[in-house]
């Protein structure tokens, strides 16, 4: 039997509620502290006690962080969805399951590990034996795989951080899991893993958590939010950095948090805090954007800045709340009723969610514009490789905001929306400064700010907005390109798919074709990106919805002459991209292209 | 006593130097004769008599007729007549940044007691430092005269027949919710909506004036119960209210003749309410809910401060900000520095 070496998918089936989350942490987090490139992926319900919940560990050289396309090895906790975990098994599979589950495990074809988890756990602590015995498992596999002893120690002592007695006792669990299984089991799978070596500066960390400390450091003033999944950790992430890294010498803070009664006042109270001159943001997921549409229309009709957070979850309506998707992308461009168009920054990694987190404060101040991030509970909630965080490399900018009277004196004319510069960006004052005051209106408005209704009056208004939107496309983050020497076929893609893109490559590559690649940063969409399209042959919009909304935008935006080498290839299941499936229907739809 | 001064004076200076004139608006576009108009005069007169720097103040307003007439005062400050019902979440927003500004919001009963009611019920509960003015005719104007949630049973407005369903007391909401200043007043009682409007003004929390305004073109016959005719002949007033600024000394003032009460302010302004038949306390919640539902089985208004609590902590004071608004503070104390982010980092590599 030859031994495969850190290539394999690991699927732990538990339910919710159990504790399994951080035992799985401490595997994930010990085979990352061997220099290993490993991911993971909680497939988790809208539930907090008794539901299914799957953990599936992806550890590839290649670095591959899609779940991979089957498991490899399967541990079973769940008697509720034993059989069906157990039936998809492929022949040749490993089993780790726990036998005081009292069921039956009757794969003949399978390589099997039966452990009485429970029972040992009760050894140890018969009141947290459940919690305990994922712990035990943890042990299990850290000693059929080979997972250095040393890895998980450190794990454990992170993931518990000086809470003694808890580091104690998964400690002990842990080392009676790997007892047992090197006294009594017998290798007989091929699987194991090799340490590649200190991972250097690298370390994990969710997309959410990272777009929160880039919130904090864009200088957020005002955070409002109403909870939902998948994007409650983003909110929480900016309150749990403001006492450590945005107080005073008092202690006082600069950001003020305020949970709201529910999203349409989030959205409000993000609109009042942009008026009055602050940076205000949000953080919600699809179900809150609907609420907060008429807001969105607003801010962009009267010139608002303001932020908001969409973490993508499966749609339409509640939906698979703990899925992910990236079907949002059109309803935040196009938000609101009548003619509108929104910057949207989509963050691929989770240095990006960093970054973007900062830098969409900049943008929505200076094109005073309502501004979207878009990540998903994918990218948001699971825990990704991270090289570190840039600072920001450029001061604040806070846009054409007339805080000194001198310089306001100094404009003749002076128009809330009056388009001095040529570029649709108007001057604005703030509240409080007795400096051409107007009453900021979602009606019809002159550029004095008066109202009006006069068609010309109207027409120009919208006028301007289109081209001051138009015009932030080459200030927006511009394409990730890679590209081929043919260009015969070009990948579009966006957001989480970044996460993929490397292993869909891999496949269609071996196929004996080349492709290049794009990965769409913004919206609007940035030159770079039509540059891309004039490049290549076919062009394949890649995404993870059903109905292809980038390719729609594609389509609308890029001039006729391009149009009709887009093609589409949108899939969405609720599960994280698996590279197989959408390799399979790029190849299917470069060949009926070229027929 | 009374410092009420006539419009024809435009010339008379406040205390502050400012004429009359600094706190007017545009023309209004409101039907004539509409009680918010006369609000409007009322929010003019206040705000001059109070000294208020004018562009100090924020004007905040959602949608219907009532949230038009932020154009029609205090041409001096910035306003935002924000969207149908949300003019609370809008105005919690920017007070949350900027807290120097006087937060005076316009509504309606359709944007308050109907789509805007959940965001009215949080701010109360927030008590968010804000004047928040009901102009209250039970039907929506804009929209050509349906009723509101606040018309009560019986009361026919001039088309259509008599209103079914129960109405929405916006006072006693308040109250239930704890607000800490609730009054009930007419357009057409100038005097005493200019003491509580003054009041409101120097109170520091969330203060509710819920003004019935009659509306001239849909609701003004003589069945409606918001008609001009209506509410003069069936105001029931707790009091006479009289506004004290902090700056005139109470040695000053003529003592009443009879039985009192004088309510000490946030800025040491004191309110005055004189007894008219029964003493009315306005600390008591229950005797204030029984003044309420007393006049309604009567199908009378009962007008005065009905209701105020000068100890519940407002907003900020519970979202652990500095003294001075946010918005004034300096890039370095927004962005954290460069070596605020390596520790940040070197705390997740070390993990």
């Amino acid at each position: 039997m030859t031994t495969i070496v850190n290539d394999f998918t690991l699927n732990i089936a538990t339910a919710n509620g159990t504790g399994s989350q951080s035992a799985n942490l401490i595997l994930l987090q010990s085979l990352f502290n061997m220099g290993i490139e490993v991911s993971g992926k909680n497939l988790f319900p809208s539930n907090i006690s008794g539901l299914p919940t799957w953990y599936i560990v992806r550890v590839s050289d290649a670095g591959y962080q899609a779940p991979g396309d089957r498991t490899h090895i399967q541990v079973l906790m769940n008697p509720d969805t034993w059989a069906e975990d157990l039936a998809d098994l492929q022949p040749g599979s490993v089993v780790i399951w726990n036998t005081d589950a009292k069921m039956v495990m009757d794969r003949v074809d399978v390589v099997s590990y039966p452990v009485p988890m429970t029972t040992m756990a009760r050894t140890l602590n018969p009141k947290l034996a459940r919690m305990v015995a994922n712990v035990i498992y943890v042990g299990v596999i850290a000693e059929m795989l080979g997972i250095e002893d040393d890895a998980i120690l450190a794990a454990i002592a992170g993931q518990f951080k000086g809470k003694a007695s808890a580091i104690d006792l998964n400690t002990q669990a842990y080392r009676l899991g790997r007892t047992f299984a090197n006294e009594e089991l017998t290798k007989a799978d091929p699987y194991a893993v090799e340490a590649r070596g200190n991972p250097g500066g690298r370390f994990f960390i969710e997309g959410n958590e990272a777009a929160a400390l880039g919130a904090i450091f864009g200088g957020v003033q005002m955070l409002a939010w109403y909870p939902i999944t998948p994007s409650s950790s983003l909110a929480e992430g900016v309150i749990n950095y403001i006492p450590k890294l945005r107080t005073n010498e008092h202690g006082e803070a600069t950001c003020a948090v305020i949970q709201a009664e529910d999203e349409l006042a989030a959205a409000g109270m993000v609109v009042g805090a942009g008026w009055a001159g602050a940076r205000g943001m949000t953080a919600t997921s699809g179900p809150g954007i609907s609420l907060m549409q008429e807001f969105i229309g607003l801010a962009y009709f009267a010139e608002i800045p303001s932020v908001f957070w969409d973490v993508n979850r499966v749609g339409p309506s509640t939906g698979l709340p703990t899925r992910t998707q990236q079907s949002d992308l059109q309803m935040l461009y196009e938000g609101s009723h009548g003619d509108t168009q929104h910057i949207v920054l989509i963050p691929g990694t989770v240095e990006e969610c960093f970054e973007f987190g900062w830098r969409a404060f900049d943008v929505s101040e200076r094109f005073q514009t309502p501004v979207f991030g878009l990540s998903d509970l994918d990218l948001g909630m699971n825990r990704w490789t991270c090289e570190g965080f840039t600072y920001p490399d450029v001061p604040m900018d806070r846009g054409k905001v007339i805080r000194d009277r001198d310089v306001f004196e100094a404009m003749e004319d002076f128009g809330r929306y009056r388009d001095v510069d040529g570029d649709g960006i108007p001057y604005r004052t703030l509240p409080g400064s007795g400096m051409a005051p107007i009453l900021s209106r979602g009606t019809g408005h002159d550029p004095s700010g008066k109202y009006s209704e006069k068609s010309h009056v109207y027409l120009d208004l919208m006028q301007r907005l289109r081209r001051k939107i138009d015009g932030a496309r080459p200030h927006l983050p511009a394409p990730i390109l890679r590209e081929e020497e043919e260009c015969d076929v070009g990948i579009v893609y966006f957001g989480s798919m970044e996460n993929s893109i490397q292993e869909i490559d891999d496949i269609i590559e071996s196929g004996g074709r080349k492709v290049s690649q794009c990965r769409v940063r913004s919206l609007p969409l940035h030159p770079e990106v039509e540059d891309f399209c004039a490049r290549h042959k076919t062009v394949i919009v890649l995404e993870i919805n059903r109905d292809g909304q980038l390719w729609g935008i594609m389509r609308r935006e890029l001039p006729n002459h391009l149009v009709d080498r887009v093609h589409s290839v949108a899939y969405s299941d609720g599960m994280p991209p698996r590279a197989s499936v959408y390799a399979e229907r790029i190849i299917a739809t470069i060949e009926e292209v070229e027929g | 006593m009374s410092e009420t001064p006539a419009r024809s004076q435009p010339i008379k200076l406040n205390i502050i130097d400012q004429p009359l004139d600094a706190y007017t608006g545009g023309p209004s576009s409101l039907c004539p004769g509409c009680g918010h108009d006369q609000i409007s005069s009322v929010i003019i007169s206040a705000a001059w008599e109070n000294g208020v720097e004018p562009h100090r103040i924020a004007k905040m307003s959602g949608i219907g007729c009532s949230s038009k007439t932020p154009a029609y005062y205090l041409g001096q400050a910035h306003g935002f007549n924000t969207v149908h019902g949300r003019m609370p979440s809008v105005t919690t927003g920017a007070a949350a940044v900027n807290r120097d500004l006087l937060y005076l919001g316009v509504s309606g009963d359709g944007d308050s007691a109907s789509i805007g009611i959940g965001q009215l019920i949080h701010a109360i509960r927030r008590n968010l430092d804000m004047v928040y003015i009901v102009e209250n005719n039970g039907v929506y104007g804009l929209t050509k005269g349906q009723y509101s949630a606040t018309a009560e049973i019986g009361s026919k407005k001039k088309k259509g027949k008599a209103n079914e369903q129960p109405p929405i007391d916006l006072c006693a909401l308040a109250i239930n919710l704890g607000c800490t200043f609730v009054a009930r007043s007419f357009s057409g009682s100038k005097k005493q909506l200019n003491a509580l409007l003054k009041a409101a003004m120097s109170h520091r929390g969330f203060a509710l004036i819920d003004v019935i305004s009659p509306c001239v073109t849909f609701n003004n016959n003589d069945e409606s119960f918001r008609s001009y005719g209506y509410v003069k002949e069936n105001e029931v007033t707790l009091h006479m209210a009289d506004y004290i600024p902090q700056r005139v000394p109470m040695e000053e003032i003529e003592v009443p003749e009879g039985h009192y009460r004088d309510i000490t302010l946030h800025d040491g302004s004191v309110i005055r309410l004189e007894t008219i038949d029964a003493d009315h306390d306005p600390s008591d919640a229950v005797a204030a809910l029984a003044a309420l539902h007393k006049a309604a089985d009567d199908d009378h208004h009962v007008t005065g401060l009905l209701y105020f609590d000068p100890d519940m902590p407002i907003m900020h004071d519970n979202l652990g900000l500095p003294e001075a608004s946010l918005i004034d503070l300096p890039a370095d104390a927004l962005r954290p520095s460069e070596a605020a982010l390596d520790a940040v980092v070197a705390r997740f590599r070390g993990a």
